[in-house]
């Protein structure tokens, strides 16, 4: 069934010194689902993320997006593959204004020296300029487009993160804790937006801490614990896990090689 | 014009198409501490051609320009792989390494330097300098200067966006080293001569000053800043040493103060003509969009 | 799978080696073409010479690795102690004739050096408020340095002349280890830098403040994280820096005689070249590199003549650029993404 997942890990492993923050990981996520990626902290959820980005090399496993194997592929390159993620730590470029930061997730589908070195301003009625002011308010974000970022309230950079990760026109979408910081009117918006443009296909993997924002948007759990994955199912079956519950609540376990020691 | 005039209205010229081989790479995040290097291959490239081989002025200051783009080119190379003050320091030894080797080489006239038969006068300068910065401000409106901001602003993500940050770093650091290589190449059939102790670390010092005290961010910058260190000191007439400790303290305080730079974006989006009728629209109680 | 060449982790330590191998077989060369005594006789003074580059150079090292600032008022300290030794005398606050009276006055520059390294502490480094980082901001102590660089430099141009002058120790002894003659002050002055150095390395690793200084040089976020008090233990780098250019002037001054408002320029780029060579942040890179480049400097001088001195120094730091920017023996890693 590999051919039907939007991203499969298999035997995913990666240490960092005498540490193992990802322990043979093996999922997959189903192409068109909504998947959970949670765990308490520390668990290894942003390293995944960054192992798949390419942010650092594998020490063994594989890594397919839909087919392609992103393993040994240069980090630039995964976006022109389909991949798209935002951060956990909000990394807007900060001289960069709200509109120019979504343009530059278009990156990878502009394509041509011309279109390299002609003038953005010039472009102000162009396709890539109205595509990125158009999704910024289809996301519901109202502000000037060529406004500071740094200025912004935190929930509207966090969409303005989203939105930029979304021009590339991914067909996986991997979020970093979209609604930390949220307030539950702002979370409540961005699960119905996410939602609605999940609809065209788009596979979504996020990490989250919110459970009610995941159990209203993902269907699928996958939980991590000390870099190695204790569950792999339905959302609504995740807190009848022992495992999980163990995890999170604590209990003590004995120091096996390499793994982190208990809370 | 009186010949004062001209004179600094040359030196002027010079060091803004000078600041803006400063300025080109530093808008990508690369400080380069050896621009005097560039600006010696430059001016000792067009004086070996102009007086050796004889070349006129219009041959001699395009190929010395592309000289010193190639030498830019070849050197982002191994400078790429250093970041931050580590590629300072990388810069700085290259251009201590032009320096030396143009001092000890007798092809170059060692340490009496050469002497550059054809003149340009300060027009050719002041359309050269105009030229380059237009050229910038076009450059930095473009997709490639938006990439070339993003990976200043934040290279490790810029590159999880698609961006081949390498080529760009590459790309800016040669027009750098081809636009001081081009001062050089004024420098010398304007003054008529060349010396290897000109182009040392303090000059190397004071261009980069002229950018990062102008701002970075945008592209006026590097004009106020090469414009007010070129001029102030004809006007201020405080006596020879103290001069430079003003200088000096002045550089203290930017940086304590408005280590931004003069010029910032922020500035200049507050005075742009479309913010003015944008702001106008919303008093006048329209959505304003 | 993405498993690297197993080659590949060698590589640093092939580049290095290949490096030293060349220079030793130029040394080597050099000592058949010149006779033993003729060579020993340059090592002996190129050593002594590198002793002072070392220690400059550990001054440049320090800043950068645990605060990642490129001090260019390093040289300036090192010109203000010879300076305002030579100073006290020439006002006649000092006479040389009293006994070890030449020793307070560059006690005094020294103690000067290191109260203007505080200065630029209190108005470069504490200023540093980093809103928003992009790639240049690391510029910004920097700049502030060379700002302080030109105050120093023209207030000594000011109020001391711009000649070269004299500060002749009033004593000279002299050894002599089989058939060669060493002046004392020259032993003294190679052993006081090394015991410096030594020192310096030994307060790194074993107290809590050398680290505490290792910590925010890895990391200054975790460090405060951590409880170190960086507001406390940054001045000590200062002080460091202050005493380490310090002293190394007191020591030129002594070995050389001469003292100008440009002492430091020469040594400074030397300095540089040297830690460039041995590698950016590690210090015993620098105590390598201060050695060679003084070495070096001495044997091109006797071979090439004075002049030559530019090019070979700075030929070899082409070399190293070219072929590893990072230096001889490097140990900062430059790829930290940190997501």
């Amino acid at each position: 069934m590999a051919d039907k997942a939007a991203l499969a890990l298999k035997g995913v492993t990666k240490r960092f010194g005498g540490l193992t923050v990802a322990d043979a990981l093996s999922f997959e996520v189903p192409a068109g689902s909504r998947m959970a990626l949670i765990g308490p902290n520390g668990a290894g959820k942003t390293t995944v993320f960054n192992l798949i980005s390419g942010v650092f090399p594998l020490d063994s496993g594989t890594i397919m997006l839909d087919g392609t194997p992103l393993e040994n592929m240069p980090p630039r390159l995964r976006v022109g593959a389909g991949l798209a993620r935002s951060f956990q730590n909000i990394r807007l470029m900060p001289h960069l204004s709200v509109v120019e930061n979504v343009m530059l997730g278009q990156h990878v589908l502009v394509k041509g020296f011309a279109s390299l070195l002609s003038p953005l301003a010039w472009q102000r009625g162009s396709r890539w300029r109205q595509f990125a002011e158009a999704s910024l308010r289809d996301a519901g974000i109202d502000v000037d487009p060529d406004s500071e970022v740094s200025i912004l309230p935190y929930g509207v950079r966090k969409r303005i993160e989203v939105v930029r990760a979304l021009m590339s026109r991914p067909r996986l979408l991997m979020l970093d804790e979209p609604a930390a910081g949220l307030n539950p009117r702002e979370t409540a918006e961005l699960s119905a937006f996410l939602k609605s443009i999940a609809q065209n296909g788009l596979t979504l993997l996020v990490v989250e801490h919110d459970m009610s924002f995941v159990h209203d948007l993902c269907d699928l759990t996958v939980v991590l614990n000390f870099g190695r994955m204790i569950y792999d199912g339905p959302t609504r079956a995740v807190q009848d896990n022992e495992e999980v519950r163990a995890a999170y609540l604590g209990r003590r376990r004995v120091l096996t090689r390499g793994t982190y020691p208990a809370a | 014009m009186s010949g004062y005039l001209s004179g600094v209205l040359a030196i002027l010229c010079i060091n803004l198409i000078f600041a803006y081989g400063i300025f080109v790479p530093a808008a990508a995040g690369q400080i380069n501490l050896g621009g005097a290097g560039f600006q010696a291959i430059g001016a000792y490239g067009t004086a070996w051609l102009s007086s050796v081989a004889m070349w006129p002025v219009w041959i001699t200051i395009p190929a010395s320009m592309l000289v010193a783009g190639l030498i830019g080119f070849l050197l982002s190379f191994p400078v790429l792989r250093t970041r931050g003050v580590y590629m300072v320091l990388a810069t700085f030894a290259f251009g201590e390494v032009v320096a030396g080797f143009l001092l000890r080489t007798e092809f170059f006239g060692g340490a009496i330097g050469m002497v550059v038969p054809a003149h340009v006068g300060l027009p050719v300068l002041a359309c050269c300098a105009v030229s380059v910065i237009l050229l910038t401000f076009y450059l930095m409106a473009t997709r490639f200067g938006l990439l070339m901001r993003s990976v200043n602003d934040d290279e490790a993500v810029a590159v999880l966006m698609g961006v081949n940050v390498r080529a760009i770093q590459v790309a800016a650091f040669t027009i750098g080293g081809a636009l001081a290589g081009l001062s050089g190449a004024l420098y010398a059939h304007n003054f008529s001569f060349v010396e290897a102790q000109y182009f040392n670390s303090f000059l190397s010092i004071y261009v980069l000053l002229f950018v990062l005290i102008g701002g970075v961010q945008t592209v006026w910058g590097p004009l106020v800043g090469t414009s007010i260190f070129t001029l102030l000191p004809e006007v201020m007439r405080i006596g020879g040493s103290w001069r430079y400790v003003v200088f000096g303290a002045v550089i203290v305080l930017m940086m304590m103060l408005r280590p931004q730079g003069l010029v910032t974006r922020a500035m200049i989006e507050r005075v742009s003509p479309r913010r003015l009728r944008l702001r106008r629209a919303v008093v006048g109680g329209s959505h304003g969009r | 799978m993405t498993n690297k060449p197993s080659l590949a982790r060698y590589r640093p330590t092939i580049q290095a080696s290949a490096v030293i191998g060349v220079l030793i077989a130029a040394l080597l060369i050099a000592a058949v073409t010149f006779g033993a005594q003729t060579m020993a006789r340059l090592i002996v003074s190129g050593l002594m010479l590198g002793s002072i580059y070392m220690t400059v150079a550990v001054a440049f090292t320090l800043t950068i690795g645990v605060l990642n600032f490129l001090n260019f008022t390093i040289p300036t300290l090192f010109m203000l102690t010879g300076m305002v030794a030579w100073g006290l005398v020439a006002k006649g606050y000092v006479k040389f004739a009293d006994g070890w009276a030449w020793l307070a006055a560059l006690a005094v520059g020294v103690a000067t050096a290191v109260v203007a390294s505080l200065l630029v502490e209190r108005f470069t480094f504490r200023y540093l408020k980093m809103k928003y980082g992009d790639a240049t901001e690391h510029a910004i102590p920097l700049v502030s340095s060379l700002g302080f660089l030109l105050i120093f430099e023209n207030l000594v141009l000011i109020f001391l002349g711009s000649e070269s002058q004299r500060f002749a120790v009033p004593f000279n002894a002299d050894i002599h280890i089989g058939g060669l003659v060493v002046g004392v002050p020259q032993i003294v002055s190679c052993a006081l830098a090394i015991a410096i150095v030594a020192t310096l390395s030994f307060i790194l690793k074993n107290t809590r403040t050398g680290r505490a200084l290792r910590t925010i040089g890895e990391s200054p976020d975790t460090a405060s994280l951590l409880g170190v008090e960086v507001d406390k233990v940054v001045p000590v780098v200062f002080i460091l820096t202050g005493l380490l250019a310090g002293v190394a002037g007191a020591l030129f001054t002594v070995n050389y005689g001469d003292v100008s408002p440009f002492m430091g320029d020469n040594v400074g780029t030397k300095a540089i070249a040297a830690m460039v060579l041995g590698g950016v942040g590690s210090i015993w890179g620098s105590i390598a590199g201060g050695f060679i480049i003084g070495v070096i400097e001495t044997l091109s001088i006797y071979v090439f003549g004075g002049d030559s001195v530019q090019m070979v120094v700075w030929g070899l730091l082409l070399l190293i650029i070219i072929v590893r920017p990072q230096g001889l023996f490097a140990t900062v890693s430059f790829a930290k993404a940190k997501m």
